[in-house]
C-alpha cells in the first residue's frame, strides 16, 4: 500500500517536472489591446491570434510588409475579434501605399479596441495618418 | 619495302583520320552533355499544399481528425519506450508525442523537435518542448501535400545535393552497383569480365558490367535497346562524362535520376523521392538499414520493392549491406545491427487528388498564372487557404447527412450514380475570405462538377437578408410588416404568395419575418422599399448571375451561385466587408524565393452598423426561428444563419456562420428533382455536423456591438418606444441610430392602467 503510494507520488512528481514557464519578459512586451490585463489573463485564443499579431508586427518592423500581412491574416484566423490585428494591418497596407485597404482596416480596428481609450487614440492618429498620405 | 613503307603511311594516315574522327565525335558527346546538364536536368511537377495548421493550449480540436491528419503528413505511430525518430509520434489515451518534421514555408521556418502534446478531453492542455523542456505556446504543423500537377511523364522526383547525401547511402549505392566506382575513369574493364564470366557460366544474362556512369549516360542519352552501336556510344559518353566532371557530381545526377519504384500510375524517381515514398522521410534521416534497403532497389525497383514483396526486399537489403561491410564501409557491429532490423516503411499511398473540388477550381485560377507546361516542369511551391481538417469534417458531414436523408426517405435513392441526391458545402473564414473547405459534389469519381463553384440554383429564402438588408434603409428590426395573404398584379396576372406554413399573426416584426422566414411579410417589405431597390442593394454583393426586378427574387426565385451565395453572407460576418475569396496565398520557386502572393482583399458593402443588426436578426433564426433545431442538434454557441427551401423542394439550404467561420450547405438533385425536405430538415443537420466536428474554430466570441448601433427598449406590437405600465409586452431591440424609434408606443401609450388590465381580462376569457 505504501509502496503503491510512493509511487503514485513519484509518477505524479514525474509529470509535474515540465510546469509552464512564468510570465516571460517577451509575453510582457506583447500588447493586448485590452485595458489592464496581461495577455495570460485572455482567453487562449485570444492569447494565439495576439502572438501571431505580435509575430506580424515584428515583421512589419523588418519592413517585410507582405510576410506581416500574411502573419496578421493567420491571427485573424485564430481569433477574428483581435483589434490589435486591424490596426497592424492598417499599418502594413499604409507601408504598401494601398490607402483604401488602410482605411478599411483602419475602421475595423476602431470597432475592435474601441474599450482601450489609449488604443482608440493611436487608432485616430493612424486615420488622419491615412488622410494625409492618401491626399 | 617501299610497299610496307606505303602500308605504313596509309595506316598512319587512317590512323590520324579515325583519331580527329574520334576527337570530333567526343567533342559533339561533350556538347552535348553540356547542352543536357547545363539546362534543367529534370522536369519537377508543382505541388500544392494546405495551410499550416495551429495549435495552441487552451485550443480545442478534433483528436480524430487531428491524428488522420498526422497520418497524412506522413507521421508514423510507434509503440515502444524508445527514442522517437524524426516523423515518428506516439499516441496514448491524453498525452501525444511527436518528433516533428522541419517546418519550412514562406516567412516561417523552424526544424523539427521532440514535442509532447497533453490533452484534458477535447482540450489541449500543454504542449512541451521536450528538447528544452520549455511550454510552447503556438505550435505549427507542416502543410499537407494536396496534389502534383504532374506532365505527360508522370514522374515524381525530390532533388538532392550531394552534401544532404548520407556517407552510408552513398556507400549503399556503390556496393550495389558500382564498388570500383571511385577508381575507375568511367568504364570498370574488371567489372565487365566479371559479367562476363558470369554470363557464360549461367548461360544468361545474369550480371551487367555497367558502371554508375555508364548506366547514367543510357539512362539520359540512350535507348534501353541491347545493340553494340548503343553500348559503344554508351561507353564513349561515360568515358566523355567522366571527363568534363567529377565523381560527387555524376554521382549526384545519378541519384537524383535514378526510377527506384512505382506510386501507382506515377514514377519515383531519385532517391530524395524515395526516401519519403518507402520510409517517409527526407534523406538526411535515412538510417544505414533503409540506405542499403533503396540502394538495392535500384537492381529491380519492383522486385525489390518493399511494398511488393517484403521477404525479397530484406534478402536484398542484407546482400547490400554485407557487401558494404565486406568493402569495410560498415564495422561489424553496424552490420549486425542493420541486419537484425526490419523493414518499416512509411505505408504505400497512392498519388491521389485531395479536395478534389478545390484543386479543381484552383487550378483554373493558377492555370491564368503559369501554363500547364510550367506547372509541370518548374517544381513550383503552391501554398493554399485549405484546412485539410476543416474539409476532412466537411466531406464526412455531407456523406452522412445524404446518406441519412436517403435512409429517411428511400423515395430520394436513385440507382443510377451520376443521378444519386447531390450536396455541397464551402467553408469560409468571413473575415479574410480564406476558403478553408469545398466539397463540389457527394463523389468526385462519379461527377466533377462544382456544385460550389458552378451550379447555378435558386436559393429560396436563403435570399431574404438581402431584402431585409435593403430594408434597413427605411425600417427597423421591430418595424411592423403585414402578413396578410395578398395578392400582386405581376406581368398582366396576379401572384398570391402563401407562407410555408400557418402564421396567425397578421402583422409581425422585420425580426420576426426573417426568423421564420416569412414569405407574405417578406414580401410586403419587398414591396414597401421596392423590388429596384432591393436589387440595387443585392447587385453591391457582386453575384455573377443577373437579378431581374421582379417581387418573386425577394423569395429568391433568381439563380445564385454557392461561392458567391457564401462570400455575401461573409459580409454580415465581416463587419460590412465583402472579402474576395481566397484558395491560395502563395507560390514560389525551387529556391524558395516568392513569386506569387495573394493576399486578402476586402471592400465595403454596407456600414459596420449595418452588418450587426443583419447578424443580430439572422441570430434570432437560430434562437427561435427556423432554424433553432440546432439547440437540438448539440450546437449550444451562438449562430446567425438562415435556412433556404425552393419551390417543390428542389433545393435545401442553410448558411450559417459566427465571427470564426460560415458554411454554407446545399443538398439537391442535379435535374431538380424535389428532395421532400426543407433547409432546415435536410441541410442545417449537415451545417451541425461539421460544425461540431471543428471545435478549433469555434470560440463561442460573439461580433462587437459598433458604432452606429443603439439599444432600445420597445413596444413588440408598434415596434415604438415602449411606455411603462401601458405597453403589455417590452422588448430590448438594436437599431441603426439614423432610425432609432423616438415615437412613445402609439398603439398603447394612451391606455389608462385599467384599459389595459380589462383588454388582458377580455383577450383571457377570449382564448
Amino acid at each position: 500500500m505504501a509502496l503503491g503510494l510512493y509511487g503514485f507520488v513519484l509518477w505524479g512528481c514525474s509529470r509535474a517536472v515540465v510546469v509552464a514557464p512564468p510570465v516571460t519578459p517577451e509575453d510582457r512586451s506583447i500588447q493586448t489591446g485590452v485595458p489592464g490585463k496581461d495577455i495570460r489573463e485572455l482567453s487562449p485564443h485570444a492569447q494565439a491570434s495576439l502572438r501571431l499579431t505580435d509575430q506580424g508586427r515584428l515583421l512589419l518592423e523588418e519592413g517585410k510588409a507582405g510576410d506581416a500581412i500574411g502573419m496578421l491574416e493567420r491571427a485573424i484566423n485564430v481569433d477574428s475579434t483581435n483589434g490589435l490585428n486591424y490596426y497592424y494591418l492598417s499599418e502594413a497596407w499604409l507601408y504598401k501605399g494601398n490607402f483604401r485597404a488602410a482605411e478599411e482596416f483602419n475602421g475595423l480596428a476602431r470597432i475592435y479596441l474601441k474599450d482601450s481609450p489609449q488604443w482608440m487614440v493611436r487608432v485616430s492618429a493612424q486615420e488622419d495618418r491615412i488622410d494625409e498620405l492618401s491626399r | 619495302m617501299i610497299f610496307s613503307r606505303v602500308y605504313f603511311r596509309w595506316v598512319a594516315r587512317a590512323g590520324f583520320l579515325a583519331a580527329i574522327l574520334l576527337v570530333l565525335y567526343f567533342w559533339h558527346l561533350s556538347s552535348l552533355i553540356e547542352k543536357r546538364f547545363s539546362g534543367r536536368r529534370w522536369s519537377i511537377p508543382s505541388t500544392i499544399y494546405s495551410d499550416i495548421t495551429i495549435l495552441y493550449p487552451g485550443q480545442a480540436v478534433n483528436r480524430e481528425l487531428l491524428h488522420e491528419k498526422l497520418f497524412r503528413l506522413g507521421y508514423r505511430e510507434v509503440d515502444d519506450q524508445k527514442g522517437m525518430g524524426k516523423g515518428e509520434m506516439r499516441v496514448s489515451r491524453d498525452e501525444l508525442e511527436i518528433n516533428l518534421c522541419d517546418l519550412d514555408v514562406p516567412s516561417r521556418k523552424r526544424p523539427g523537435f521532440p514535442v509532447l502534446i497533453r490533452f484534458d478531453q477535447c482540450r489541449i492542455e500543454s504542449i512541451i518542448d521536450l528538447s528544452r523542456n520549455t511550454a510552447v505556446p503556438i505550435l505549427e504543423l507542416e502543410p499537407e501535400e494536396l496534389m502534383s500537377f504532374f506532365g505527360k511523364e508522370r514522374e515524381q522526383r525530390r532533388i538532392i545535393s550531394f552534401d544532404e547525401i548520407p556517407e552510408h547511402l552513398v556507400y549503399a549505392v556503390l556496393a550495389a552497383e558500382d564498388i570500383r566506382f571511385y577508381r575507375h575513369k568511367g568504364m570498370d574493364p574488371r567489372a565487365i569480365l566479371r559479367a562476363f564470366f558470369t554470363n557464360m557460366r549461367h548461360a544468361a544474362i545474369r550480371q551487367g558490367g555497367s558502371t554508375i556512369t555508364q548506366q547514367l549516360a543510357k539512362n539520359y542519352f540512350l535507348t534501353p535497346k541491347r545493340t553494340l552501336y548503343r553500348k559503344l556510344k554508351e561507353l564513349l559518353m561515360s568515358l566523355t562524362m567522366e571527363f568534363m566532371y567529377d565523381k560527387n557530381e555524376i554521382l549526384e545526377i545519378y541519384l537524383n535520376e535514378i526510377y527506384l519504384g512505382q506510386k501507382g500510375s506515377v514514377s519515383i524517381n531519385g532517391i530524395g523521392e524515395a526516401a519519403h515514398f518507402y520510409f517517409g522521410k527526407s534523406v538526411e534521416g535515412l538510417t544505414l538499414a533503409e540506405s542499403a534497403t533503396i540502394a538495392g532497389l535500384i537492381k529491380g525497383p519492383n522486385y525489390f520493392s518493399p511494398y511488393v514483396n517484403e521477404e525479397q526486399s530484406r534478402h536484398r537489403r542484407d546482400t547490400v549491406l554485407r557487401t558494404m561491410h565486406d568493402n569495410a564501409w560498415v564495422s561489424q557491429e553496424q552490420l549486425l545491427s542493420a541486419l537484425s532490423l526490419p523493414l518499416n516503411t512509411a505505408g504505400f499511398q497512392v498519388y491521389g487528388k485531395k479536395a478534389p473540388y478545390f484543386i479543381d477550381f484552383l487550378s483554373l485560377q493558377l492555370k491564368e498564372l503559369y501554363a500547364p507546361e510550367i506547372l509541370s516542369s518548374l517544381g513550383l511551391t503552391i501554398y493554399t487557404t485549405l484546412d485539410t481538417q476543416v474539409q476532412s469534417a466537411a466531406e464526412k458531414a455531407l456523406a452522412r447527412g445524404l446518406a441519412r436523408l436517403e435512409k429517411n426517405n428511400p423515395s430520394l435513392n436513385r440507382e443510377e450514380p451520376g443521378k444519386k441526391l447531390q450536396g455541397a458545402i464551402v467553408v469560409m473564414q468571413p473575415k479574410t475570405g480564406y476558403v478553408l473547405a469545398m466539397v463540389g459534389g457527394r463523389d468526385y469519381a462519379v461527377s466533377q462538377f462544382n456544385r460550389v463553384t458552378q451550379a447555378k440554383r435558386q436559393p429560396g429564402s436563403a435570399f431574404k437578408p438581402f431584402v431585409f438588408l435593403s430594408g434597413l434603409d427605411a425600417y427597423s428590426p421591430a418595424s411592423i410588416l403585414s402578413n396578410e395573404v395578398r395578392a400582386y398584379s405581376v406581368d398582366g396576372g396576379l401572384w398570391e404568395p402563401q407562407n410555408y406554413v400557418t402564421i396567425p399573426e397578421s402583422r409581425v416584426s422585420l425580426r420576426t419575418a426573417l426568423a421564420r422566414s416569412i414569405n407574405v411579410a417578406t414580401v410586403d417589405l419587398a414591396v414597401k422599399v421596392g423590388i429596384e431597390h432591393v436589387v440595387v442593394t443585392t447587385e453591391a454583393f457582386q453575384f455573377s448571375t443577373p437579378f431581374q426586378p421582379f417581387l418573386s427574387l425577394s423569395l429568391g426565385a433568381a439563380e445564385v451561385i454557392p461561392l458567391e451565395l457564401a462570400r455575401a453572407y461573409c459580409t454580415f460576418a465581416a463587419d460590412g466587408v465583402l472579402p474576395y475569396p481566397l484558395l491560395f496565398k502563395t507560390v514560389k520557386d525551387e529556391e524558395g524565393k516568392i513569386l506569387e502572393r495573394r493576399l486578402m482583399d476586402i471592400e465595403r458593402i454596407i456600414s459596420p452598423a449595418k452588418a450587426y443588426v443583419m447578424t443580430s436578426m439572422l441570430r434570432s433564426v437560430t434562437e427561435e426561428g427556423t432554424g433553432s433545431s440546432l439547440k437540438n442538434r448539440g450546437v449550444g454557441f451562438p449562430v446567425a444563419g438562415k435556412t433556404g427551401t425552393t419551390n417543390n423542394f428542389k433545393d435545401a439550404w442553410f448558411v450559417g456562420y459566427t465571427p470564426d467561420i460560415l458554411a454554407l450547405v446545399w443538398v439537391g438533385f442535379d435535374d431538380g428533382g424535389s428532395i421532400h425536405a426543407t433547409g432546415s430538415s435536410a441541410a442545417l443537420p449537415i451545417w451541425a455536423d461539421l460544425i461540431k466536428a471543428v471545435p478549433q474554430y469555434v470560440s463561442g466570441d460573439w461580433f462587437k456591438m459598433p458604432p452606429g448601433v443603439v439599444k432600445r427598449t420597445v413596444c413588440p406590437e408598434s415596434g415604438q418606444l415602449f411606455v411603462r405600465f401601458k405597453c403589455p409586452q417590452r422588448k430590448e431591440e438594436i437599431f441603426l441610430s439614423d432610425h432609432a424609434p423616438h415615437k412613445k408606443c402609439s398603439l398603447h401609450g394612451h391606455e389608462s392602467s385599467f384599459q389595459r388590465f380589462m383588454g388582458r381580462f377580455k383577450d383571457f376569457f377570449s382564448n
